[in-house]
């Protein structure tokens, strides 16, 4: 579903991303960890077309990020850890705004934004304007948009900052419910708790280069520690925080 | 739906909202910002009219120039806009929070590049509106001219201003594309080129114009009436187009509407095709630069070194103003474009052999020029200085929380603004008394001004600015725009006024030899006295004012 090839990205003569190499078949879910300036992040950019690789191609369902990347982000969604959202329209017409510009037939739009505000409790929400929604609130708004769509691949950045822990509960169900049905998830998150609860598969990235890829087991059983953190802070050690 | 009609549907719901909003807003404030514009307008339509009426007074080059000036004003609008523009289009393509949202959601290139120019040129050409309606209201009036004057200005309005629109983004764009940011070389060749270009035309403006060449002629008098009226020019299609219109000549002004629109359709698709091949790069670059910049530019690195008498608490908030000010392209590029042009202006004084003229015209012209940096130094003031406490926002807890008192960072705020706003202030006033060549009186008395009105600005900007505090808001815009901004550049213009009006009026007085020399100093000393009262106290009222409140404030 999702194809990494040799991708590297440089800003001047710093690498933030060497040679990645990586497959996230259909329906998993993936979970992309490392410390700060890792090149988590910049690996999501470039798959959401933010960011020009320096070299190396990717693909998202046989599609070329650079040549089909319109095609691609039609079948894509992407939740950012600091959402843009226009602050001057209700949570309804952002939502109805975001089902035209995937294209969602007006009826089946209403529908599904009805579901999915019932589902994150923004169902007493429905005209407030944005700019009046508590942080918490708006992160719950962008699920709702992002979902509207169906999207086939979903990427996210850090997605449970600022979330209560009913919220928190509910998008860990609903992501691995979503998998289940097809979806691929590919998020990047500094919880490993997270990543040891839902993940599928783990990648752990260490100064722009993939240093561990498996399962939860297999990454125990080949790089040792008890638990998620001790696998991490062994492959990662020496490298602090910027 | 095409994408651009899902957008046009968000922004229907965003301008409903909008107005909902204001309609919930403060009938007082809605009301004394209406008062406040209808003034405005009305006085600048009579001021106008003042000017048309004393132009045919004048007869001979007066009334050519009455002729002519309907497109020596679209020239004006024109230029404006594009200047306008170059500001606006960086921050609508290359510094807005949507753009990445748009990026990442099914949307074409173009689709991205059309709906930002056409932002961007709505939010560069709005405001405009407010120069041509009294303008064109005293020239109907004055010309007898028929309601359908006004109908024909706004069909051609919309075109032109595109078009000037279009000028500008296009050329943003290529400059924010290869502007050689990180090139040393490259940054200091084109530096002297452009002071070397300035130096040529000062060099000629200094040498032009001897007491032998009194007899210029008009095209001195006025170096753009003959740009505004050239055939090739967009300001002559629509002066000449609604004029035709105006006349019932249907042909001639159908076909020159024809041309401005024609030209603004071909401004769109320039815009579109710059934008589909070097926009995205453009915003990455903008955006992501070229990665982490572990240098710190000399400049910082030697004014660390020269405030070194400061206190390190107050010296800490002074260098991040500083470098904040630098690293933000909005804030220097509008500070350097509104001094630059009144610079470049004022540079070329002999070009229009004012110089030349007699002394009441010369004392008249050099207090136009203080009204024009009182109006800059307000601006800025306002746009600026105002929301500087605002958005320190939600970073407030470290400067709230370290050993500054909030009188101390009141304090380091004015006077930071006031060393930045003062230097320029005075040297646009010595250079243009010295193009002027304005007696030794009158020089004092533009620099005292200019001294008093960056003061009394910058007092109360930084005032008002910390009396209505919005720590929620990090938008400067809308901080601005708030009652309290809006406050602020009503009071700012009454001071400007209060100081700059009795002066004026006093040398206006003594030149046209209706108050006797001896009278004359009498009454300017009590006019000095009158300028240092205002400007003491709207510096040190808002001032106290604003510390009380920061005192009192709970974080």
């Amino acid at each position: 579903m999702i194809l990494i090839d040799h991708l590297g990205k440089d800003y001047g003569s710093v690498m933030a991303l060497h040679d990645l190499c990586l497959e996230v078949p259909q329906g998993q879910l993936f979970c992309f960890l490392g410390p700060n300036g890792a090149g988590k992040t910049t690996t999501l950019k470039i798959l959401t077309g933010l960011l020009k690789p320096t070299r190396g191609t990717a693909t998202i369902k046989g599609l070329d990020i650079r040549k089909d990347g319109l095609k691609a982000r039609q079948i894509t969604g992407y939740i950012p850890d600091m959402p843009f959202l226009y602050d001057r329209l209700t949570t309804t017409e952002f939502c109805e705004f975001t089902a035209d510009l995937y294209s969602v037939p007006p009826d089946e739009a209403r529908k599904e934004t009805s579901r999915l505000f019932e589902l994150f409790g923004l169902d007493t929400y429905r005209s407030a304007l944005i700019k009046d929604l508590s942080h918490g609130l708006r992160q719950r708004l962008i699920y709702c948009a992002t979902l509207l769509h169906h999207p086939e691949i979903l990427f996210i950045d850090e997605p449970l900052i600022g979330l209560d822990p009913y919220t928190i509960r509910l998008i860990k169900n609903l992501l691995v419910e979503s998998c289940r049905q097809g979806m691929t998830v590919f998020l990047t998150t500094h919880i490993l708790a997270l990543a040891e609860d839902i993940a599928d598969r783990i990648g752990i990235i260490s100064r722009g280069d993939l240093v561990a890829l498996g399962t939860m087991n297999e990454l125990r059983d080949r790089h040792g520690g008890h638990n998620l953190e001790d696998t991490f802070l062994n492959l990662t050690s020496g490298e602090k925080d910027p | 739906m095409s994408h651009l009609h899902a957008l046009n549907r968000k922004n229907r719901c965003y301008w409903r909202n909008t107005g909902r909003i204001f309609r919930e807003q403060s009938r007082f404030k809605v009301m004394f910002i209406a008062a406040f514009a209808i003034v405005l307008e009305g006085g600048l339509a009579a001021l106008f009219y003042d000017g048309f009426r004393f132009l045919s007074e004048l007869g001979g080059a007066g009334t050519v120039i009455l002729n002519r000036l309907f497109a020596l004003f679209f020239l004006a609008v024109g230029i404006m806009t594009v200047i306008s523009s170059f500001v606006i289009t960086y921050s609508t393509m290359f510094r807005s929070q949507e753009v990445p949202y748009l990026l990442t959601s099914p949307f074409t290139l173009t689709d991205i590049v059309t709906y930002k120019f056409l932002e961007s040129a709505v939010l560069c050409s709005w405001s405009f509106f407010f120069i041509m309606v009294p303008f064109l209201a005293a020239y109907a009036i004055h010309e007898h001219l028929s309601f359908a004057f006004a109908l024909w200005n706004l069909l051609f309005s919309i075109p032109f201003l595109g078009l000037c629109a279009g000028i500008g983004s296009s050329v943003t764009i290529l400059v924010v594309r290869w502007f050689p940011r990180r090139n040393r070389i490259a940054r200091t060749v084109l530096l002297l080129l452009v002071l070397s270009a300035v130096l040529i035309a000062y060099l000629k403006t200094w040498s032009a114009g001897s007491e032998d060449q009194l007899q210029f002629n008009l095209s001195a008098l006025l170096p753009g009436l003959s740009l505004a009226t050239s055939k090739w020019m967009p300001s002559w299609w629509v002066a000449e187009g609604v004029m035709s219109l105006v006349r019932n000549d249907w042909w001639r002004g159908v076909m020159l509407f024809a041309v401005t629109a024609a030209n603004a359709m071909l401004a769109l698709l320039i815009v579109q095709e710059i934008g589909q091949r070097v926009f995205w790069d453009t915003w990455q670059l903008v955006s992501f630069g070229t990665g982490l910049r572990s240098s710190t530019p000399a400049l910082f690195t030697r004014l660390r070194d020269a405030l070194q008498i400061l206190r390190p608490d107050v010296r800490g908030l002074v260098l991040k103003d500083i470098r904040t000010f630098f690293r933000d392209p909005m804030q220097w590029s509008q500070t350097l474009i509104f001094f630059g042009i009144l610079a470049f202006y004022f540079a070329n004084l002999r070009s229009f052999r004012y110089h030349l003229f007699p002394d009441a015209w010369r004392n008249t012209i050099a207090f136009l020029n203080v009204f024009s940096v009182a109006a800059v130094m307000c601006s800025l003031g306002s746009r600026f200085v105002y929301p500087q406490l605002s958005l320190e926002g939600q970073a407030f807890w470290t400067i709230g929380l370290s050993p500054l008192t909030p009188v101390r960072v009141l304090l380091t705020k004015f006077l930071t603004a006031l060393a930045g706003l003062l230097p320029v202030g005075v040297a646009l006033m010595a250079l243009s008394s010295t193009m002027l060549r304005a007696d030794s009186l009158i020089t004092a008395l533009a620099i005292l001004m200019a001294c008093c009105l960056a003061s009394a600005t910058t007092g109360l900007s930084t005032g008002l600015g910390a009396i209505y505090m919005d720590l929620h808001q990090r938008n400067p815009a809308a901080i601005v725009s708030g009652f309290g901004g809006t406050l602020n550049l009503v009071l700012n213009l009454v001071v400007m006024l209060a100081t700059i009006v009795p002066l004026g009026a006093l040398l206006h007085l003594r030149n046209t030899g209706i108050l006797p020399d001896a009278r004359f100093h009498m009454y300017l000393a009590a006019t000095v006295v009158w300028l240092i009262s205002v400007t003491l106290a709207s510096t040190i009222v808002p001032l106290v004012l604003g510390s009380r409140s920061l005192r009192e404030r709970e974080f």
